[in-house]
């Protein structure tokens, strides 16, 4: 409803694909360039939230909610993802004493 | 739909059965659950069940083939791995369960129609395996493997659903049979459509380890445990490529002059790569991964060369026969005892034990192509359909197939040679006596029965 009033107000689809990009190229830069593991699933959280920006944007503009409800569900996902991500870096920071995915350099050829 | 039920039910139950912490009663449920699901999907394989209200999942025949290629592969994964998981007795059953689990997003995968469901299905095939390459929890070389699969995967799975925001602005759908009319209808198709496009290719090429995305495989199959390495190479990318053909030949279609040439190069490099480096290494599960990147590239020609139905069989039976000789090498790969897998270590195979050595043997040759083995009408399918559309691109494979005899034959060799050393093979279990003679049988005579 927000986003229609936004819409009606004169806010262009546009500004919010723009938006979207932005911060996914900002989640991909970051995946691409950081080297502590927490940063980057940081990153991935910002891809996936931009996506979730956008199917909500896009939803709005067609006015259906079917994009809406796949939000929910890539939240859950996330979620699930987070926590996995977060059980494995518990585990090698257990093996390495450190999160710093340069260091992470046994497998090689 | 009765199989996806029964998968997950039995994922749950072997969960339960694991604070037992009796690893035969997991194997139980874990095998019996598998084998109902495949049962069920034989029975009534000419109707398949359906959700009622719900078309996110179509199960039509060819699903249903390909749900049972799943199960049937995950089932000889679990028993050929049942020696490895019950090392560590608290977690036989976990690691089990979460195999299943893994298994009813393939499912849910290979059986999709529309966007959602199939992003649904990745993630729940994803997650566990995420999880199972970890599973060496004092190993470091697992626990990389498991860090740099997360990464890979969770950073290809956020370009794919901006990819997926793009098609459903372009369109207004996520439904693949719309998207295809829309595709098909409109002359000029919207910049967002290409866009979402290319960023689903290039997520797929990820998940698929197509060269330039497929540098994470190398290391992941290298530090994972064998049943995983098996688990990822065999169903993963067997639900990973059967998604690609339906979205890209099928859904994409009418798009095709816009991905394909993309898809040309990708092939090209992904043959040429893989088993040029493949060439060079002296790991086992390496040696498989840099053949799989290869495999890959012959995957693509029948992505490539999309038109309906008969394509999707040849694609089937190619990878249907690959994963076959995938369950092979990574069960015998199981036994090598030392931690560091070098091809080395496998001399004397087929003297200590001739039966694992002749299927292993079966295996790299069907791999390699060699004609009465199933690999070679997987391969063979694959390249006659193409030969019409991409004449240079066949020629191409077939160099390349030639070039991959050669790293096959050397392995095969190793296991030939006289050992005079203290062998470096443990004895195997009973299991994968019986996974491996269900293997041989099925590359043997595959070729005969399912072409």
């Amino acid at each position: 409803m927000i986003l229609q009033t936004v819409f009606d107000a004169g806010v262009s689809i546009e500004y919010y694909v723009m938006l979207a990009s932005i911060l996914f190229g900002i989640g991909v830069l970051g995946v691409l360039i950081r080297k502590n593991a927490i940063i980057l699933l940081m990153c991935i959280e910002l891809m996936l939230n931009a996506a979730n920006l956008l199917l909500v944007a896009f939803s709005t503009y067609y006015g259906k909610a079917d994009a809406q409800i796949f939000v929910f569900f890539i939240m859950v996902v996330a979620a699930a993802e987070a926590t996995v991500g977060l059980s494995i870096l518990v585990m090698a920071y257990r093996n390495l004493r450190t999160v710093d995915i340069s260091l992470f350099n046994k497998l090689k050829g | 739909m009765d199989a996806l039920i029964i998968l997950f039910a039995s994922g749950i139950l072997t969960m339960f059965i694991s604070l037992l912490k009796k690893p035969v009663l997991s194997l139980i449920t874990a095998s019996a659950g598998l084998f109902i699901a495949g049962s069920l999907l034989v029975l009534n394989f000419d109707h398949p069940l359906n959700f009622i209200k719900y078309e996110g999942l179509i199960f039509d025949s060819a699903s249903v083939l390909f749900s049972l290629t799943i199960v049937v592969f995950t089932l000889l994964l679990t028993l050929s791995g049942y020696a490895y998981f019950s090392k560590e007795k608290d977690h036989t059953g976990d690691y089990m369960a979460l195999m299943l689990f893994s298994a009813t997003g393939a499912l849910c995968m290979v059986s999709f129609s529309d966007l959602f469901m199939f992003f649904i299905g990745l993630e729940i095939l994803s997650i566990p395996v995420y999880v199972l390459a970890g599973t060496k929890k004092k190993d470091l070389r697992s626990t990389e493997a498991s860090i740099k699969y997360f990464f890979t995967g969770a950073f290809a799975t956020g370009v794919l659903l901006f990819g997926i925001a793009m098609i459903y602005g372009a369109t207004g759908t996520f439904k693949i049979a719309e998207i295809e009319a829309f595709i098909n209808t409109n002359d000029t198709l919207p910049s967002f459509l290409h866009v979402g496009i290319l960023l689903m290719l290039a997520s797929f090429l990820f998940k698929v380890g197509a060269v330039p995305f497929h540098f994470w495989s190398p290391d992941v199959y290298e530090g994972s445990p064998s049943v995983m390495t098996g688990y990822m190479a065999a169903v993963v990318k067997f639900a990973g490529f059967i998604a690609f053909f339906k979205l890209f030949s099928v859904a994409f279609g009418g798009a095709s002059d816009y991905w394909a040439p993309i898809l040309i190069v990708v092939a090209i490099a992904s043959m040429f790569l893989g088993n040029l480096s493949a060439i060079q290494q002296t790991q086992f599960k390496r040696l498989i991964a840099y053949s799989s990147i290869t495999h890959v590239g012959y995957a693509l020609l029948a992505i490539l060369s999309f038109n309906s139905l008969l394509n999707v069989q040849s694609l089937w039976i190619y990878l249907f026969s690959y994963g076959f000789s995938i369950v092979v090498l990574l069960s015998v790969s199981m036994l090598i005892k030392q931690e560091d897998d070098s091809i080395a270590s496998l001399k004397g195979l087929a003297r200590k034990y001739p039966f694992i050595g002749f299927v292993a043997i079966l295996a790299l040759l069907s791999m390699a192509g060699i004609p009465p083995l199933f690999g070679f009408f997987g391969k063979y399918m694959v390249f006659s359909r193409a030969f019409g559309a991409y004449p240079m691109l066949v020629i191409i494979a077939i160099i390349n197939s030639g070039i991959g005899i050669y790293y096959y034959l050397r392995t095969i060799i190793v296991m030939l040679s006289e050992n005079d050393q203290e062998s470096m093979i443990k004895t195997p279990h009973v299991l994968h006596y019986l996974v491996l003679s269900i293997c041989a049988i099925a590359l043997m005579v595959g070729g005969f029965v399912f072409v």
